[in-house]
């Protein structure tokens, strides 16, 4: 009965969350002065009377009630709007776009758990190591190098002087500076939980019994560890599906992120909308996901 | 972020157990003899450098920041320009002093909103009551549901492109960690003894707040403040990137960085100065903030306080 109720809370939570975030949107994107056939105008010189009669066709000289319910109406009927820009549907657009963010994220996190991972298991197993200055050198980096700033030197250095990669399009180099960046920021609290959780009674038991401190480390501490290391991959990854926006913006990328930056640029109301409700979803989606795996995971009884 | 090794936040040493183990010993009393002051120490000298630029910017170059010298274009440093010149012949090392006065000023605006958006609405909407607290929290939420450059970029296309607006954008996109930190200072403080002893003396809402809980959750808010302040100058040079922060003539590292990158391989030290200055500013930045965090942040505390339970 209270997993059907916490169930019920949660998703109650998940719909204001979607529909608040998406009026907030819609009145914002509304209030921003220009709109879209003020930017058509001036890139393909319309007449005042052509812009009215544009801005009458595209369903903006309604107030914004009715723009809003119009907009709802579509949406339950899986109709996103056409871009008015693109004259495309905004769905279109965003289904070409997700599997560049997507891939883009998952091979970014995948880098910077795996990095992450081994790093504070290395550096937990090996306390004197250098490894525990890694831990703190990937932290610091995270902290104090923008993702942009690392992205605009590995242009310079791998394309521009080494000529190695396509400046644009390309897409190892995101990865890595993604996934260093993600790792910085998972590293640490996973190797101070380690740290702390080495100190456990159960993992004095199990020295005792004599088991190698490497199957210590993997078998007993890693797992009562995942719940920070979930919390921190649930974060990061929700943050990835809209923040990579810099480096696809930098380098060329045609992903979520560049779509929103293009939108927003171009007043696009639709495409907006359709973005940020996808951003909307997916972050709900992640946290709801984490908090699934937290419940599976975590190997200490409920308290 | 980062926690600091300090003896005083570590259970194992309050409860005074140190027990004879392996995995956790490694070098933590030269950890904090040796590490700590040192990254504290660089961080103060960063700091204390970056404000005489802001302070005696003008004074110290000569060159006008704003004065073009078309003949002299993307010139590498050389002693004549310290730190050679932009595309427009201008002196970088010369706009690079007088944009740390900019870029701080717009950090700071950034922070500063954020703390009025973050916590003092959320403390006050806190001490008022549940009717007001729900929906400003449930406001906070959606806020912190959208990326937060993505959010700032809506705000400043919203506002109009001009110094302010970067400012309050920041300032929005930034206010819930200020709001999540005041609740759970808030939380902690209404369940003390003292709080108690207030209330039976009939003392009011907002009284408790301004008079008696204030003293203690300022110290967490001002430290998020020191944590605060290095993502808002980065963000802030990400939406100059994006040709949204503030306007060409105002160059702010972040301008600087962006005006630069599309003369990027003719000219690379216009860029990789303002972007070396800008990240060794923010690392030492985030070095005294998570320094001053490790002492007392009320999230924190409810962490360790809970693993020592454990």
């Amino acid at each position: 009965m209270t997993t059907v109720l916490t169930v019920l809370w949660h998703l109650t939570r998940a719909a204001t969350l979607i529909a608040g975030i998406t009026i907030l949107v819609f009145l914002l994107v509304r209030v921003v002065p220009g709109d879209v056939v003020d930017v058509l105008a001036i890139e393909g010189g319309l007449t005042d009377a052509q812009a009215e009669a544009l801005r009458a066709n595209l369903g903006l000289t309604v107030s914004w009630f009715d723009q809003f319910r119009a907009w709802c109406i579509g949406v339950l009927q899986g109709d996103f709007g056409e871009s008015l820009r693109f004259r495309v549907p905004a769905a279109d657009l965003l289904w070409h776009a997700i599997p560049v963010t997507l891939r883009l994220a998952a091979a970014s996190l995948l880098l910077g758990f795996v990095l992450a991972v081994s790093v504070s298991l290395l550096a937990t197993l090996r306390p004197q190591s250098v490894f525990v200055s890694l831990v703190d050198a990937l932290n610091i980096w995270s902290i104090s190098v923008p993702t942009f700033c690392a992205g605009l030197v590995g242009i310079l250095v791998f394309s521009l002087w080494l000529g190695w990669l396509p400046v644009l399009g390309n897409f190892l180099v995101p990865v890595i500076i993604l996934g260093v960046d993600a790792a910085g920021q998972i590293v640490k609290p996973l190797h101070e939980e380690m740290k702390e959780l080495g100190t456990a009674a159960y993992v004095r038991t199990a020295r005792a019994k004599g088991l190698h401190p490497l199957r210590i480390v993997i078998v007993h501490v890693l797992p009562a560890a995942a719940p920070v290391l979930l919390a921190m991959t649930g974060l990061i990854a929700a943050s990835f599906i809209g923040g990579a926006l810099t480096m696809e913006v930098l380098f060329g990328l045609p992903g979520v992120g560049s779509l929103a930056f293009n939108a927003i640029n171009g007043r696009d109301y639709p495409l907006i909308q359709a973005v940020v409700l996808f951003l909307a979803v997916s972050v709900i989606l992640i946290n709801f996901a984490t908090d699934l795996a937290h419940r599976l995971i975590d190997p200490r009884p409920e308290r | 972020m980062a926690t600091s090794s300090e003896p005083v936040d570590d259970p194992a040493v309050r409860t005074g157990d140190t027990g004879s183990d392996r995995i956790r010993r490694g070098g933590r009393g030269m950890d904090t003899i040796r590490r700590l002051p040192a990254t504290l120490l660089f961080s103060l000298v960063v700091l204390a450098v970056f404000l005489a630029a802001v302070a005696l910017g003008s004074v110290l170059i000569p060159q006008d920041p704003f004065e073009q010298d078309l003949l002299n274009r993307n010139v590498p440093p050389s002693l004549e320009h310290l730190a050679g010149t932009d595309n427009f012949g201008r002196d970088v090392l010369a706009r690079l002093l007088y944009g740390a006065k900019l870029t701080l000023m717009v950090g700071l605006g950034g922070v500063v909103s954020a703390l009025v958006f973050g916590a003092v609405l959320g403390l006050t909407a806190l001490a008022v009551g549940q009717w007001l607290s729900v929906p400003v929290y449930g406001l906070i939420d959606f806020i912190r549901a959208l990326p937060d450059v993505l959010l700032a970029l809506i705000l400043i296309v919203a506002l109009g492109p001009a110094i302010s607006s970067v400012m309050i954008a920041l300032g929005i996109a930034f206010a819930p960690f200020f709001a999540y930190v005041a609740r759970a200072a808030w939380m902690r403080e209404m369940a003390a003894d003292y709080i108690t002893v207030a209330r039976t003396f009939g003392a009011g809402r907002l009284r408790i707040l301004y008079r008696h809980a204030l003293p203690n959750i300022i110290g967490a808010v001002i430290t998020l403040v020191a944590v605060i302040l290095p993502r808002c100058i980065v963000t802030e040079s990400v939406l100059s990137f994006l040709g949204l922060g503030v306007s060409p003539d105002t160059p702010t590292w972040g301008r600087m960085i962006a005006d630069g990158t599309p003369l990027f391989e003719r000219a690379p030290h216009a860029v990789l100065i303002p972007v070396l200055a800008l990240s060794t500013l923010t690392l030492a930045l985030a070095l005294l903030g998570n320094h001053l965090r490790a002492r007392v942040d009320p999230l924190r505390a409810d962490e360790r306080r809970r693993k020592t339970d454990r």
